[in-house]
């Protein structure tokens, strides 16, 4: 896989004690000029100029997510953490952090998700040092209390309150808890409830967390905007090059192959229409794995609104409210999900049955091949609409960066994307949309 | 017919929209917003039509927002509505509608590779659509599924919300969610829909913006298209004007909660434009900036408490606040509220958060602003106002939201502007002027309303109990909190089940 390649040269660097910078100009679909600075430590920086006068985006990327939370009881950790990183350090207390912050008038923020842990601020040009200061002091010198530990806390289970009314947000949590034995993709990423709960005691494992992954070497920046890639590079190095390799991989139990459909019902403490999910076990995110790629497309081609299912149950029978599918790009196989708001539950036997016909029709056939151009054609504008700010750039190069450890992987997915064929996608319905391999969940809510 | 054109051409080396703005005189074509931007491969399109959810007649709530969806999510007489995803999908484009209580946008955007098919979509959803009655069906059952399911159980926040902005506005035109009520969209009929499109969707109630890369063809071409709509004239509504009694009034939302969501507020009558607006824009921004961990109010009950997720303020409207980032465009409304969005907290702690959040209101009005919080809160807007706007289609948005308001200058400009020029003094005298703490109109989304009445109208403590140490500080200013009286008669303290929510 490319991925560990990457890490094999990353290692070669490291070893030769190399500090370096390419410049790039993508050869695919990515139509920015950028560079990629290469520290000893391990960390990455990829600097690319936009036209985007006086503003900048700023992403610190941490390859870290709910995925790396294998230690029992600890799910929810690395969001948890999220909220920690906030608390400052010696020389810039949290207090004086978000000082520093406002007086800047930055848009800052940072998510957490299944695979990564992203710290983001938008901020005016002339602010770039600062920044870089303020966020390399942060991720080399956290420093926190237990008391404060503990208020956090506090909020986090207030998160956890405010998404429990959606009833999405509960059938998700119950399908991966049911598709999942061992892999840490058996929780959402803010967590069990009863680890959430404990989170107040774990002052001392959350300095390990920080401590173990929290490394130059698990870590990239992505900066964008209105910068000057050489003073960019001198205040990378300025800043960054003192910060201590030291990442542990975490032992992430590998997933046995699911034998056997699961099904889960799912009660939800409100009302709603009825929800139905069906989700098969997925493969890892590889850009050069054709098969795997053509599998993205399934998404789109069998369940968007141009097709057929869509017309029949959402626009002429008009049985279903929301119809979809979320085929996700995970760093470890994953799951890809089907999903209908059903109006009547006296039809969700009939849905689902609908839905079944419509992955047999992929397993069976090739789609047409002017329906497999529309796709692609709208993949290639879909991106290319969505990067007119520095943030938007940043922002949709996150998971990318966080899956394979750069953005060289947009351009070879996007290439891999055009080599797919018909037939290929009919290969990769029967190589993943395996029944043996899926969870059925069906959600109600109070009548 | 309108007799001005508004031309505003964005000057690419200012990001943040330094516009030029050029008037012409008599014209025969719909008043137009140009944002051209050099080298943007798009173009956006942000077409207003001058009605909203205050024009649904009584009876018929939810008529404007059903009658754009059917225009933007259904058939046109050209094509049908399979056929125009199919078109539109190749593109990756798409369009819309965004119904708020005094405005209508059919927006959307396209790759100019792709300019002229999807005009052709695009134009058809507001000359030609089909209002079939399959759609009809479909976009119907949509809304009702979002009163009766999503806004009642899925989303307590947005819940508390809409029923502040429903109490405050009651007996008006604002006085519904822009989606309408249950009665209301059952009575309506196709009919209806159609009718409603003849009268408000005219030439005489159309501004056309559009942005990005386009050129005077177009131009040409989308104000000679909007040309041909109805030439009904434009009747502008009354000003949705609560009225105001004075009094502290409560509505307590039953629902089985596991957490209690609080929204307060009450009118405010200053705009865009006005040096007083900006004024208390530093005072809000202050108070409670939306998201941002700066604000007093964050700080007070979530960094220094940890009683829930987050605590900011508004003083103009600021729907999907849990989807968004920065401040929306096109939701201008000449009636505006002063609002204070308390995020879930632990069912034990409602009385103390709404009671701390009180105080801190009276604290902003008694004390204003310090010199050192108010130069801080000038320089983060200084630069933070350079997020409002970063794409061309949020450019646009603002310039709509310009002409609603009459500003000449700008609004982003004029809040540059201000940030120089406004003293310390002039916004304490915005706060003492359109800020209080006594006459809120309250929203708690909460189970066990009984409890939660007696604890209100008796004033009775509401001692807090933290699981970390405290600062002596804090746990002092506890001891305030849970005191602190605010009155309210028991008769204005209003119980509903959650079943009755946007009922009629």
């Amino acid at each position: 896989m490319r991925r560990q390649t990457c890490s094999f040269v990353l290692a070669a660097v490291i070893m030769l004690g190399f500090t370096g910078m390419n410049e790039a100009v993508s050869q695919g679909i990515f139509p920015y000029k950028y560079s990629v600075v290469t520290l000893e430590n391990g960390l990455k920086a990829y600097l690319i100029p936009t036209q985007n006068p006086g503003l900048v985006a700023y992403y610190s990327i941490v390859r870290t997510g709910s995925r790396d939370e294998w230690e029992p009881g600890h799910s929810g950790f690395a969001h948890f953490f999220e909220h920690m990183m906030f608390r400052g350090t010696k020389t810039y207390p949290g207090p004086v952090y978000d000082r520093l912050v406002t007086e800047m008038g930055a848009d800052a923020n940072a998510y957490t998700t299944d695979d990564y842990t992203a710290y983001h601020l938008k901020f005016a040009r002339e602010d770039l040092e600062r920044v870089m200061e303020l966020e390399s002091d942060r991720f080399q010198n956290l420093f926190y209390e237990e008391p404060e530990f503990i208020t956090e806390a506090g909020a986090v289970y207030g998160e956890f309150r405010k998404g429990r009314t959606n009833p999405w947000w509960v059938l998700f949590e119950s399908i991966q808890n049911t598709a999942f034995d061992v892999h840490t993709y058996k929780h959402t990423t803010i967590g069990f409830e009863a680890d959430i709960k404990a989170m107040p005691t774990m002052y001392e494992y959350s300095k390990s967390f920080f401590r173990r992954y929290y490394r130059p070497e698990n870590v990239v920046l992505l900066i964008a905007g209105d910068i000057d890639i050489e003073a960019t590079k001198s205040l990378v190095e300025k800043y960054y090059a003192d910060w201590k390799p030291g990442y542990v991989a975490p032992q992430i139990p590998v997933e046995p192959e699911q034998k056997g459909e699961r099904k889960v019902e799912v009660k939800y403490d409100g009302k709603t229409l009825p929800i139905v999910a069906i989700s098969y076990k997925s493969p890892a995110f590889d850009p050069d794995n054709k098969l795997a790629v053509a599998g993205y497309l399934i998404e789109n081609l069998a369940f968007g609104e141009t097709s057929d299912i869509y017309k029949k149950l959402v626009l002429q029978e008009q049985k279903v409210q929301v119809l979809g599918a979320s085929f996700d790009k995970n760093r470890d196989p994953g799951l890809w999900s089907i999903y209908a708001m059903v109006k009547d539950k006296a039809d969700i036997p009939y849905v689902l049955g609908e839905i079944d016909k419509a992955v047999e029709k992929m397993r069976n056939a090739p789609v047409e091949a002017r329906r497999l151009n529309d796709l692609k054609s709208r993949l290639k504008y879909g991106f290319l609409m969505n990067l007119d700010t520095p943030g938007k750039v940043a922002g949709n190069l996150a998971r990318y960066v966080a899956l394979t450890g750069g953005i060289e992987a947009v351009d070879r997915l996007f290439a891999t994307y055009e080599k797919v064929t018909p037939a290929d996608v009919q290969n990769a319905a029967r190589t993943y949309l395996v029944k043996d391999h899926r969870t059925v969940a069906t959600l109600k809510g109070r009548d | 017919m309108r007799t001005s054109i508004i031309s505003i051409l964005l000057l690419a080396a200012v990001a943040a929209g330094a516009f030029l703005i050029n008037s012409c005189s008599k014209m025969t074509k719909p008043e137009t917003v140009l944002l051209q931007v050099k080298d943007d491969p798009t173009v956006s399109f942000r077409i207003w039509f001058k009605v909203g959810s205050q024009n649904d007649p009584a009876g018929k709530e939810g008529l404007a927002a059903l009658t754009a969806a059917m225009m933007t999510e259904g058939a046109t007489r050209n094509n049908s509505y399979e056929e125009i995803l199919e078109k539109l999908y190749p593109m990756a484009a798409g369009y819309g509608a965004s119904v708020d209580k005094e405005m209508t946008i059919i927006y959307g955007r396209t790759h100019k590779d792709n300019l002229d098919a999807y005009y052709q979509l695009f134009r058809d959803a507001i000359l030609a659509p089909a209002f079939n009655e399959d759609d009809f069906r479909r976009l119907k059952s949509e809304a009702l599924n979002y009163l009766e399911k999503t806004l009642r159980y899925s989303s307590d926040e947005e819940l508390g919300k809409a029923g502040l902005y429903n109490m405050i506005f009651k007996g008006t035109p604002y006085g519904h969610v822009e989606t309408g009520t249950v009665e209301g969209l059952n009575a309506i009929t196709l009919e209806d829909v159609k009718n409603f499109y003849a009268a408000h969707f005219t030439r005489n109630s159309v501004v056309v913006g559009l942005g990005g890369g386009f050129d005077n063809a177009l131009v040409d071409r989308v104000t000679s298209d909007m040309r041909t709509l109805p030439d009904v004239p434009y009747e502008e509504v009354p000003v949705s004007k609560p009225k105001y009694d004075g009094q502290n009034e409560v509505l307590i939302i039953e629902k089985d909660a596991a957490a209690t969501a609080i929204s307060f507020g009450f009118p405010i009558d200053v705009h865009r434009g006005s040096k007083d607006f900006y004024a208390l824009w530093i005072a809000n921004s202050w108070f409670g900036e939306h998201r941002n961990s700066s604000s007093h109010l964050y700080q007070v009950l979530r960094e220094a408490r940890g009683m829930n997720y987050g605590d900011y303020s508004y003083i103009e409207a600021f729907p999907n606040g849990g989807r968004r980032q920065m401040p929306p465009t096109n939701v201008a409304r000449r009636q505006q509220i002063f609002e204070v969005w308390i995020r879930p907290v632990p069912n034990e702690m409602r009385h103390f958060a709404f009671r701390a959040a009180v105080r801190e209101l009276q604290k902003l009005v008694e004390n204003g602003l310090t010199e050192e919080q108010f130069e801080l809160t000038r320089k983060f807007l200084r630069k933070y106002v350079l997020h409002f706007a970063p794409t061309t289609m949020d450019r646009l948005g603002y310039a709509i939201d310009d002409v609603f308001y009459n500003i000449g200058e700008s609004h982003l400009a004029k809040f540059r502007r201000m940030m120089e020029e406004l003293t310390l003094e002039d916004v304490n005298t915005a706060i003492r002027k359109y800020l209080h703490f006594q006459g809120l109109k309250v929203v708690f989304v909460t189970k066990d309303a009984e409890r939660l009445f007696d604890q209100l109208q008796s004033n009775e403590p509401s001692p807090i109990e933290y699981t970390s140490p405290k600062p002596d500080d804090v746990l002092r200013e506890d001891e305030e909190i849970m005191h602190y009286e605010i009155m309210i008669p028991p008769h204005m303290i209003h119980i509903v089940p959650v079943e009755k929510m946007f009922q009629k």
